[in-house]
């Protein structure tokens, strides 16, 4: 009996819970996984998966939206002594409508979402470590509300070997 | 059995805390300590601004007493805030001449020229001003868009409405801005309460 009074009320507390979190009531997550370990040779280029994850419910532009007024997802990356970013790849942003505008599009990342950077070591580049330091600037909304553009630190680091 | 009883009865209320004290972070999250406007902001007196307009004007909120205002915080960036303006500029039609005053504060971070183009394309037809940090953190740390203030005749706030709400809804709390004058601001207040709330999930 006890037991299931408790369980009734472990239903309800996770029932309330969800309930209080109502669209434009939670603050936007986009969470940067950790980069595994990334080497490079002189002269050589390499390709780092910088992953992404957009917390539930929520979604951001992507790279390309559909209107110059929407703000893109950028992610932006300093050199870091001889290796440089060679490139970055964004994914293609999935075309959503949204109750807030049915008849319309938009091109938005949500859940995981991946940007390749191809890092490239100069030939005289010496053996260490080199940290990459940037952000990801993206601007979210939920299905009925907006948030201001942030940023989130990306961090990552290549090793040059071989020399 | 009964030691498993009273473990899982604390476990609950572990829980429970969890939760409560989850979304008063998330409140204080939003709203900041340093906010003027926490919690139920209802007849709370709209705090005074001066903002530019497009047209460069400078803009009070005081200007307006005697109207009822629609404070309506939006960005060009904002697909759900398109929604609204032209409920908006339907709204100053309706009851312009009863005394609504729309005012659009637009949040952007860009030139005044691209929010003027685009508050054309929109049709708006009442003044759009120009945010700051400083409003935004009168009112209550506003980060979310959009987000819209109903202040009576007498600059009380008689209602908050956050993200994309429907027509009627905002419909709705416009009449009640607009009734303060005939019934007296603590009637209306009173009156209209649970109304407000019912109207306004997330009202504050």
């Amino acid at each position: 009996m006890k037991r299931a009074v408790c369980l009734a009320i472990l239903v309800w507390v996770s029932v309330a819970g969800l309930a209080g979190q109502e669209p434009g009531t939670k603050v936007p997550s986009v969470t940067f996984a950790p980069v595994g370990k990334v080497q490079v040779k002189p002269g050589g280029s390499a390709t780092v998966q910088l992953d992404f994850r957009v917390g539930s419910e929520f979604h951001i532009n992507s790279n390309q939206p559909k209107s110059e007024l929407l703000i893109p997802t950028v992610l932006k990356l300093s050199s870091s002594g001889p290796v440089n970013v060679a490139s970055l790849k964004y994914p293609a942003g999935q075309d959503v409508s949204f109750p807030f505008a049915p008849g319309e599009k938009l091109s938005v990342y949500s859940g995981d979402f991946t940007v390749t950077a191809v890092v490239k070591a100069s030939a005289k580049a010496t053996s260490g470590e080199y940290p990459f330091n940037g952000e990801l600037r993206f601007q979210a909304c939920d299905r009925s509300a907006c948030y201001p553009p942030r940023a989130i630190p990306v961090k990552f680091e290549v090793s040059v070997v071989g020399r | 059995m009964k030691r498993n009883g009273i473990v899982f009865v604390i476990l609950c209320f572990a829980i429970l805390a969890m939760v409560a004290s989850g979304k008063y972070l998330n409140r204080t999250r939003q709203h900041g300590a340093s906010s003027t406007l926490v919690g139920d902001v209802r007849g709370r007196t709209a705090p005074e601004f001066e903002l530019a307009s497009l047209d460069g004007k400078r803009v009070k909120l005081s200007d307006f007493r005697g109207k009822a205002v629609l404070l309506n915080f939006w960005a060009t960036w904002c697909s759900p805030c398109k929604v609204e303006m032209p409920w908006f500029v339907d709204l100053q039609k309706k009851y312009g001449n009863d005394g609504l005053v729309v005012l659009g504060v637009a949040m952007d971070d860009t030139e005044t020229s691209k929010i003027a183009e685009f508050a054309s394309e929109m049709g708006v037809n009442y003044p759009v001003l120009l945010g700051t940090d400083k409003i935004a953190e009168d009112y209550g740390n506003v980060e979310f868009l959009p987000t819209s203030f109903y202040i009576d005749r007498e600059g009380k706030i008689v209602g908050k409405g956050t993200g994309l709400l429907g027509r009627e809804d905002i419909e709705q709390n416009v009449q009640r801005a607009l009734a303060s004058r005939a019934v007296g601001m603590n009637q209306a207040s009173r009156a209209t309460a649970p109304d407000v709330a019912k109207q306004q999930p997330r009202a504050q």
